[in-house]
């Protein structure tokens, strides 16, 4: 049967088929969707969930390859004069992807700006001193190879302490670096992914926010920029509802 | 950190100048085209005053982007003995959207200079990069293609090396040695510490030219 994008059948022998690496170019970077978990209303993130997630995908065949780390580092600018206020960025965010251990990205989500450098700036950030470190944040978990997908569960723990603040997916379709040509294939993958999952009958379920790329100036064509601009609006999407959290509370 | 010195040479040497630094180097040279923008913090940012440079390379089929820092002049008795410059220096390739970047965060362009000429990478030891460039200032924002030089009829040359806290030494001699051979036509010294134009510069690049750089000189 030839293979296609159009139907679930075809997706399912695709994930749950042979790895073909043949059909990965090393040139060109496969696309990634980063999903977050987003619990039910009055509930929270949990490690047991994260267990059960991992469970889930070793379920549908998903083989463990080893762990993988990303880290964010949000930024708040250091002023002179506290009183003295004018409009600094609030979300200013530094990261470092394992997909390319030499560059650094960084993100202002509220100007739409990603940009790609050497791990040196961090080092040059470090000697203007016109910014610090507010909090860093470790994505850390196992990766999972499922016929052409790569599947990437973490938890998202601050760097210096255990306390699990979310938990993010990473699902990488390996043939194809086009946003638009992978998207009915990624999205009968969650489908079916989703459909596994909520066997489990856990309490919330993954969302994915696709954010404007073309905002950002980045193209259809995949590259770990696009990937530095979903981990932030993943993280905006962490902190919203984390506030939403705390308003129910209070 | 990196080692350097600079000097002045009048344009009309130039070409002999080119002719030496072939003979020396024994590399082919590499033309350069790079907008400078020098940025500075805005007036609260920081705990002290920041500056950074961004360069673009116009050379390139793409143009690249660089992000420069580069820190206070190492100080002490033994830093005043040498006659190189060694300072703290860091820099990081960045995509096109670096200079909107930094506006962002706060910093304002101070001033931007376009410097046009030429420049050798080689090995004497040590990585060296010598550039001879005339540097141009821009009449209107980011006008590059109406610049217009800051010194008419002379041209800035300047001699840097990679160095780190361990090697520096070993690379102040190797600057220092390969300077030497420049000195009938240029004098280098420390940045900031202008020493003009030498007086056997005429003579000098006459012997250059009619030979075409044979002669040692």
């Amino acid at each position: 049967m030839p293979f296609s994008y159009g139907s679930r059948q075809s997706i399912s022998r695709s994930f749950l088929g042979e790895f073909r690496p043949s059909l990965f170019l090393a040139e060109a970077m496969p696309l990634k969707w980063v999903l977050q978990w987003q619990p039910n209303p009055g509930t929270t993130v949990n490690s047991q969930i994260l267990a059960e997630v991992s469970q889930c995908v070793e379920g549908i065949n998903g083989v463990k390859e080893g762990r993988w780390k990303a880290t964010l580092t949000y930024y708040k600018p250091i002023l002179r004069d506290q009183a003295m206020s004018p409009e600094m960025p609030r979300d200013f965010i530094g990261m470092s992807l394992p997909e390319q251990p030499n560059k650094y990205y960084f993100t202002l989500r509220s100007h739409r700006i990603v940009v790609e450098s050497d791990v040196s700036v961090q080092n040059i950030m470090e000697k203007l001193q016109s910014y610090k470190s507010r909090v860093a944040l470790i994505f850390e978990g196992f990766q999972y190879q499922l016929g052409d997908f790569q599947l990437r569960v973490g938890k998202v723990v601050p760097s210096h302490s255990e306390n699990l603040r979310g938990i993010v997916m990473e699902v990488e379709y390996l043939p194809i670096s086009s946003l638009e040509k992978s998207r009915q294939i990624m999205e009968e993958f969650i489908d079916i992914w989703q459909e596994a999952l909520s066997k489990r009958s856990l309490p919330g379920h993954f969302i994915h926010v696709e954010p404007n790329f073309s905002e950002y100036g980045l193209s259809d064509h995949y590259t770990s920029q696009h990937t530095a601009v979903q981990y932030a609006t993943v993280m905006a999407q962490l902190i919203a509802s984390a506030q939403a959290v705390s308003t129910v509370r209070n | 950190m990196e080692c350097v010195v600079q000097g002045i040479i009048e344009t009309q040497h130039v070409e002999a100048l080119e002719i030496l630094l072939q003979g020396l180097c024994g590399v082919q040279k590499e033309r350069l085209r790079i907008h400078e923008l020098c940025l500075k913090s805005g007036p609260n940012l920081g705990a002290v005053p920041s500056e950074l440079r961004i360069l673009c390379d116009l050379e390139q089929p793409e143009p690249s982007w660089t992000v420069r820092h580069v820190g206070g002049s190492m100080r002490g008795a033994g830093a005043e003995q040498i006659s190189v410059l060694v300072r703290p220096m860091v820099e990081s390739k960045a995509s096109k959207n670096v200079l909107r970047f930094f506006y962002v965060l706060g910093y304002k362009l101070d001033h931007e200079l376009l410097r046009v000429g030429f420049a050798f990478h080689f090995q004497r030891g040590v990585q060296i990069t010598v550039t001879v460039s005339s540097v141009n200032k821009m009449l209107k924002l980011h006008a590059t293609d109406e610049a217009l030089p800051v010194t008419p009829g002379m041209q800035l040359v300047e001699v840097t090396a990679p160095a780190t806290s361990e090697n520096y030494t070993e690379v102040v001699a190797a600057v220092t040695s390969f300077c030497e051979h420049l000195a009938p036509l240029l004098h280098l010294s420390k940045p900031g510490i202008s020493t003009g134009v030498v007086p056997t510069a005429a003579a000098a690049a006459a012997s250059l030219m009619s030979d075409g750089g044979g002669t040692t000189l």
